[in-house]
């Protein structure tokens, strides 16, 4: 009884806040709509500003100002234990530790960490170059040295996971809408089928990968058995050898990307007009001549919208990761690598700077592919960039 | 008009709900205590045993009343997401990894507070100096251990029987331990598991070396004690002749291997319960002895600390105390060098009744990390940079050595 009473002494500031918020929400929209009104807006404009206030001041407190926060702390240095972040005498302090490159010769008998030095930049803490790669050329060994390999390689990895995994979706997902688009019986439970994994929580998902990955007790390596016996070699450790891990995720990752894209593909599918086809069938267009002509470019403006979503949610690959330990030095893709550079090292100015380095990434990749699409993306016959005529 | 009405009511509705749950929220003021709220990591089963502390705890105080919250997911997160946002609890435990927080200024420094207290629960002599040391940090303390539990030696009696092999003992030296660990190997079982548990920090130290020095200045791996230490432990790793591979043990589980027989020697905390696995007949001994006769082994401590921002500093230290002395008749083995008794131990743990003795024996050589402000990173990079490859024979130990020490000798303290 006694520690009921100490629970709610001890929620009750959170319930009062909750309260506050609540009521000091409903007095804003009301001054929002008297002002509106005031001001000469239409009583059903000045409703719909009001009702939409709550959902824009969740905006800007939980969106728009922690990225502006992440873009400050991006200039400091700062471990999310202390009250404040404290500033770096070089400002671009941050960019130059993730992005720093240096090239030297390495002579014989030499370790790589006695040539390759330090940042040379005002810094709070000693930044080493290390090791990224070496060449041979010309009769000597050259090392490249990076203040953050890991970083450089964690960028790799994820681009290397984002072209392996967008165009194998994409094509999966069409091959499976034409199927659905078939007329066959009980379509309806193989759409729900290939949908359903879409709908299942990624945590989910990752730990029964997790499982069918598994080196011995795994369905997959107990499929491969009789390979693996006929070809006298090791189970393969899917998550565990390096050059195992990208092949893993980008399998694990096609398994939810089917059923999202399949089912705006299978919508796309529907609105291509039947007379189409019908007028190629007539001109003695056979199916591949009308999937090339006809399916593809009808289709383009839902492979676009796919290309962009499945771009964006392959360079932000984090959920499966956070349930499948693999090594940092060849296995963390860089959103991972940016979790634990603020949470684990405290390091959280750092990993500010690198997240806005993967946005720039995200927007420069999102872009091209906007440009790219006057090329392909077709509207009503009409190629993107002539519009429609 | 009707809308005005609408908007009055829900208004009245809203603000209704405030003196209600005003009424209900001073409750515990009511009794004259004040609301402490204190966290940890526990499970059910655990979270269930440490509330009965908290309910005696709260029965006895009267300025106090501790209201517990476990959280055991992503607990080191959602404690760092709750300190930067300043809503953490005014008590939490963290292990010895963690206690570097105290760097950061989020702990509050208990010094003052135990030099006025003549309880021996606040006696730092009363604690091993070992494990005394991930909480006095810098120019304080910053919390209380509450465990201390050393690294010992579980033993399959039945396998060393069958190979006619003699018990480990207090005496036996690692090259004794090694020699004992090959003749146990058949194709029925191992002598040995290692994995990275038990810490090569132990091993280190047992061969007289050290990885961070006591001025917490340098990180000497590098001498001839260290990399002796270091070079004997990766002898032993995943080398079939004595010990199982890396891939049998990601097949068939670490300490599953011994719970189910197939090693017969393997390296635990005190308090796991290997040696009450049903149709398996262990005992425990301490970890051979090093280069200076001691059996020095590893403690794997934690501590329950004070939230530096809490609005009652004096109670949060009552309730620190108060629920540190529940934990020491709790947990084994206590950290208290007054509670190292076969009695006292047997009372927390009926169930290590057997192996009381040999667990004591451990005790008194046991010594936990030294903590320096980057001590997740440095962590990461003894690892990354020097057990991972040395245990894959990827360079010399010599080389491994000195380029790790330069690389962690960055992240310590200047």
């Amino acid at each position: 009884m006694t520690s009921d009473s100490g629970a709610f002494a001890t929620y009750y500031p959170t319930l009062l806040r909750y309260a506050a918020v609540a009521v000091g929400l409903a007095v804003l929209m009301y001054g929002v709509y008297r002002l509106l009104r005031w001001l000469g807006v239409k009583r059903e404009a000045a409703t719909g500003f009001a009702l939409v206030l709550p959902w824009v001041v969740g905006f800007l407190g939980f969106v728009l100002f922690p990225i502006a926060l992440s873009f400050y702390l991006s200039f400091t240095e700062y471990n999310v234990l202390w009250d404040k972040p404290r500033s770096l005498e070089d400002p671009l302090f941050n960019y130059k530790r993730a992005l720093s490159i240096r090239v030297v010769e390495l002579d014989e008998g030499q370790r790589p960490l006695q040539v390759l030095g330090v940042l040379e930049s005002p810094s709070p803490e000693t930044v080493r170059f290390r090791e990224l790669d070496r060449i041979r050329w010309g009769g000597k060994t050259y090392l490249i040295g990076a203040t953050d390999p890991f970083f450089l390689k964690a960028i790799w990895l994820t681009l290397r996971y984002a072209v392996l995994n967008i165009p194998l979706g994409l094509v999966g997902a069409l091959c499976v809408a034409l199927l659905l688009n078939q007329k066959v019986k009980g379509i309806g439970f193989w759409r729900t089928l290939y949908y359903l994994p879409a709908v299942l929580p990624a945590a989910a998902v990752a730990l029964l990968w997790f499982w069918l990955f598994a080196p011995t007790s795994g369905l997959i390596n107990s499929m491969l058995k009789p390979v693996y016996n006929l070809l006298d070699m090791q189970p393969m450790g899917w998550f565990t050898e390096k050059d195992l891990v990208l092949p893993s995720f980008v399998i694990m990752g096609l398994w939810g990307v089917f059923g999202a894209n399949t089912v705006i593909l299978l919508a796309g599918l529907k609105n291509i007009p039947a007379e189409l086809y019908e007028a190629a069938a007539i001109d003695g267009a056979g199916t591949w001549t009308k999937f090339r002509h006809i399916t593809i470019p009808m289709l383009s403006p839902a492979l676009f919208y796919n290309l962009v979503t499945g771009t964006i949610a392959a360079l932000q690959i984090f959920t499966q990761q956070a349930f499948i330990p693999t090594n940092r030095d060849d296995g963390w893709f860089v959103n991972w690598f940016v979790y634990n550079e603020a949470f684990n090292f405290g390091r959280m100015g750092y990993a500010s700077a690198l997240g806005w380095m993967l946005t720039l990434m995200i927007v420069v990749l999102t872009l091209f592919i906007f440009r790219s699409s006057s090329a392909w993306v077709f509207y009503e016959g009409m190629r993107r960039d002539r519009g429609k005529g | 008009m009707t809308k005005y009405v609408r908007i009055a009511v829900l208004v009245l509705l809203v603000a209704a709900l405030l003196p209600v749950s005003a009424v209900i929220g001073s409750a515990a003021g009511a009794q004259g205590k004040v609301a402490l709220r204190v966290t940890n990591w526990a499970g059910v089963e655990e979270a269930a045993e440490f509330q009965e502390i908290v309910d005696a705890v709260n029965a006895a105080s009267e300025t106090f009343e501790i209201v517990y919250e476990p959280k055991p997911d992503a607990y080191y997160t959602q404690l760092q997401t709750a300190l930067a946002g300043e809503t953490a609890p005014d008590l939490f435990w963290l292990d010895q990894d963690h206690m570097a927080w105290a760097y950061e200024g989020v702990l509050l420094d208990i010094s003052d507070y135990l030099a006025a207290d003549d309880r021996d629960v606040a006696n730092p002599d009363d604690y091993f100096a070992g494990v005394w040391q991930t909480v006095a940090l810098a120019d304080g303390i910053y919390g209380l251990p509450w465990i201390a539990q050393p690294v010992v030696l579980f033993y399959n009696r039945d396998i060393f029987d069958a190979m006619g092999v003699e018990y480990p003992t207090a005496d036996w030296t690692w090259e004794q331990f090694r020699e004992a660990a090959v003749a146990l190997t058949t194709e029925n079982h191992y002598g040995f598991t290692m994995n990275g548990w038990p810490p090569i920090h132990m091993f280190i130290w047992s061969f007289g070396g050290e990885v961070i020095s006591e001025d917490l200045k340098t990180s000497p791996i590098d001498t001839p004690e260290a990399m002796a230490g270091a070079a004997f432990y990766a002898g032993m790793i995943w080398n079939e002749e004595c010990c199982p591979s890396e891939q049998t043990i990601a097949e068939q589980g670490f300490g599953e291997m011994f719970k189910a027989g197939k090693v017969a020697m393997f390296m635990g905390g005190a308090a796991d319960d290997l040696d009450r696995v049903e149709g398996l007949n262990v005992g425990i001994s301490p970890v051979p002895k090093g280069v200076t006769g001691e059996n020095v082994t590893f403690a794997w401590t934690a501590a329950t600390v004070i939230n530096a921002k809490t609005e009652y500093p004096d109670e949060a230290y009552e309730a620190l105390v108060a629920l540190t002395e529940g934990i020491h008749n709790w947990k084994i083995v206590s950290p208290r060098v007054s509670q190292a008794n076969v009695e006292h131990l047997v009372a927390s743990e009926p169930r290590k009744a057997a192996n009381a003795e040999a667990i004591l024996e451990a005790v008194p050589y046991m010594r936990a990390f030294r903590i320096i402000p980057r001590f997740g990173e440095w962590s990461t990079i003894f690892w990354e940079d020097f057990q991972a490859p040395l245990f894959r024979g990827e360079d010399t130990v010599e080389n491994l050595a000195a380029d790790a020490r330069i690389l962690l000798e960055d992240v310590l303290p200047k």
